[in-house]
């Protein structure tokens, strides 16, 4: 996979990097507008991480100057400003992703990967999802593990879902947020925690080996081996 | 909209001033009036007395140079006669009988002498001695039995009787009449048509101040780039729109050099934080666990808590100023709360609290999803953090006047009375709350920037009362769908 970040900041580039290598992405990097698009145009990337605050652009300016140009690959928006405007709200409707920083690179990886997916033809048709001895009946909205039902309310299943479907993958508390409810809010409390420590109650019984696994600092996994 | 209510003429400004101009004018128009009516009277009656006094010194001439045979009477009573015919002013009447004047004299005994006129010269003599007549003073005398009014000169002669010539003052009444009522029709139509005129150019000229006050009215707290309307004319109106549009170009700025500090100051702040985290994940994942991984991880967590401080109090800061930016969406407040709530139950019956959500209507708001989002996480978190164990929390959404509310109430111990008055500041908290004391002046904040208010206070029956009021979606179309949405109220424990 391809990947151009462009990004000001020599700090956050180079972790950014260095993360991005090591989860498997060919990045190049651009310090500034200007050599981010001449990059963009010339080589062809899979996907593109666009700071909005450019020492000589705006972010968004570049993006729809891309766009205009016939560049199609989805772009990950990344801003230092708290509230979301329209621009990006209406690139958001358009397919790409904004993520506020400071950010978790779990959260990074999985946005980047939820847009590339997007962008490939869909493989959420399958109606069964399995992980090690957890499987998922999507129609019937029915979880078992080892063949023995499991007693889950809606909301356990949707976030049951989602941890399958990012089986071996760390998502945060934010990301849970975001996919399972629907809001991108910073609760005060540990409410995502409680969800996932009666999650775990009901899946991880006694005598079996814990599939959901708590990363502190970051978020939670669910073993996928 | 408060200025839709003035729109009745009855209660507009420009129906008052025109009502106390109007006043004004008609009463000095009346004022004027009078004064030229009593000059026009004045006039006519000099013309009258003179008249009167220069026929009588005829008269009496006559009188005393007739010799007093039995020629007297009709000789003096021709010249009686003939000195009427050239009365003054005078008006043919066809209706009543020609008594326009009439000639007296009466004998030095008092006894009537002679008389010229029309009905009982007896009368007429008595009513004279009822006025005390003054030589060359002609007066006003009213005769029973007659409704007009006379003006009577008198002579004296050498033989000691006495000359009166009296001359109606019907003609003289007809004229003021005829003028009083010429000028009260005129004035009706004056005053009428002054009315309308104050009131057509008042109106006109408050028009522009209602367009004005609906503009700044329509200048909500966040969207601060609509101006009121001017016009070219350089009058007094104008100004105060051009003044009012100077100082929303001022507040504009200012509002946007506050963003633009805000702005830079989270983008400063976060990018080292930014990358200060990177560095400690990628750091973590390389150690394995252990006490090291374990620092790290808590230096992570720290530094969560630390963003999490820096964007609220960023956030109020800005909403303290009433320049939160929103982005405005159709919003179904009840169930993003239910969905909130179902966020929340879990943690809430860990902690021993019943919730109970009663919405039974949709309440549809025009605001900015993220904010409402927090907000009402913010009010949850805060219920969470606070309320004892076995405590009932009851939320209720409905509608109210054309607002929204949401309204949450809890059985706890409510809120100390001396943090209550100032609960919506900055960094106010309760004894014994490990929160930031951010919570509840965000929540206020969040309402304001959508035109909102919250309010709160301690039930009678103990615990906590908190109630947020939105404005409703404009749209009225929203409500054929209640009934479709509308769910059973959730009771989850």
């Amino acid at each position: 996979m391809r990947l151009l970040l462009v990004e000001d900041e020599i700090d956050i580039q180079s972790f950014l990097r260095r993360s991005l290598q090591e989860a498997g992405y060919q990045v190049e990097v651009a310090s500034d507008g200007k050599s981010g698009e001449r990059l963009a145009i010339d080589g062809s990337f899979d996907i593109l991480i666009v700071d909005l605050g450019l020492p000589d652009q705006d972010g968004i300016t570049l993006i729809l100057h891309l766009r205009q140009l016939g560049v199609r690959a989805p772009v990950l928006i990344l801003s230092a400003r708290r509230s979301v405007d329209d621009r990006v709200r209406g690139l958001e409707q358009g397919g790409d992703d904004y993520l506020t920083k400071p950010f978790a690179l779990a959260e990074l990886l999985a946005r980047l990967r939820n847009l590339l997916k997007r962008n490939s033809p869909a493989d959420r048709e399958s109606t069964r999802l399995r992980v090690q001895d957890l499987e998922l009946d999507l129609l019937r909205r029915e979880a078992t593990r080892g063949g023995k039902l499991l007693q889950l309310t809606q909301q356990e299943f949707v976030l049951l879902e989602y941890l399958c479907r990012n089986a071996g993958r760390v998502v945060t508390r934010s990301m849970i947020l975001d996919e399972v409810w629907g809001m991108r809010i910073q609760p005060d409390t540990n409410v995502v925690d409680v969800h996932i420590y009666r999650l775990r109650g009901k899946v991880d019984g006694a005598g079996q080996p814990p599939l959901i696994r708590t990363m502190r600092g970051v978020g939670y996994v669910l073993k996928d081996r | 909209m408060s200025s839709r209510t003035g729109r009745r003429p009855i209660r507009s400004a420009a129906w008052r001033i025109s009502l106390w101009a109007t006043l004004a004018f008609a009463v000095g128009t009346t004022v004027v009036f009078v004064f030229l009516q009593s000059f026009v009277a004045g006039d006519i009656q000099r013309r009258t007395d003179a008249w009167l006094s220069g026929e009588v010194e005829v008269l009496g001439d006559v009188a005393e140079h007739t010799p007093k045979d039995d020629l007297y009477d009709r000789v003096v009573g021709e010249v009686a006669e003939l000195a009427s015919r050239e009365v003054p002013n005078k008006i043919a009447s066809e209706s009543e009988p020609d008594n326009a004047v009439f000639f007296l004299q009466a004998g030095s005994d008092g006894a009537l002498k002679l008389w010229v006129g029309q009905g009982n010269g007896d009368e007429y003599l008595k009513s004279i001695r009822a006025i005390k007549l003054l030589p060359d003073r002609p007066a006003d005398l009213r005769v029973p039995g007659s409704n007009m009014p006379y003006r009577v000169a008198s002579i004296g002669t050498d033989d000691g009787s006495q000359i009166y010539l009296g001359l109606s003052e019907r003609d003289e009444l007809r004229v003021l009449w005829s003028l009083r009522q010429r000028f009260l029709l005129l004035w009706l139509l004056i005053v009428l048509l002054g009315f309308g005129i104050v009131f057509l150019a008042t109106s006109r000229m408050l028009s522009h101040v209602r367009k004005i006050t609906d503009a700044a009215s329509r200048i909500g707290h966040s969207d601060l780039r609509e101006r009121v309307p001017t016009n070219k004319r350089n009058d007094e109106v104008s100004r105060l729109a051009e003044t009012l549009n100077g100082m929303l170009d001022r507040i504009e700025s200012s509002i946007h050099q506050l963003h633009t500090i805000t702005d830079s100051l989270a983008h400063d702040l976060r990018s080292p934080l930014t990358a200060i985290r990177g560095k400690l994940e990628m750091s973590v994942s390389q150690a394995a666990d252990g006490e090291q991984g374990e620092q790290i991880v808590s230096a992570i967590e720290e530094l969560d808590r630390l963003t999490d401080f820096l964007n609220k109090s960023l956030d109020v800061a800005e909403a303290r100023a009433d320049a939160l930016r929103l982005t405005r969406s159709s919003i179904d407040l009840g169930e993003r709360v239910r969905v909130m709530i179902d966020l929340y139950e879990p943690s809430m019956s860990e902690r021993g609290l019943r919730v109970n959500l009663l919405c039974s209507e949709t309440v549809q708001i025009d605001g900015d999803e993220a904010l409402i989002h927090r907000m009402v996480a913010n009010l949850l978190d805060n219920e969470l953090k606070h309320l004892p164990q076995h405590c009932t929390l009851d939320i209720q959404v409905r509608r109210d006047n054309g607002n929204a509310e949401l309204t949450l109430e809890d059985n706890g111990p409510g809120f100390d009375s001396e943090v209550l008055q100032h609960i919506f500041e900055r960094r106010v908290k309760g004894r014994g709350s490990n929160g930031h004391g951010l919570g509840l002046a965000f929540i206020d904040a969040v309402a304001r920037a959508h035109g909102g208010e919250v309010t709160a206070s301690n039930r009678e029956a103990g615990g906590a009362h908190i109630k947020v009021t939105l404005p409703l979606a404009s749209a009225a179309e929203l409500d054929g769908d209640v009934a479709a949405i509308s769910a059973e109220p959730t009771d989850q424990a």
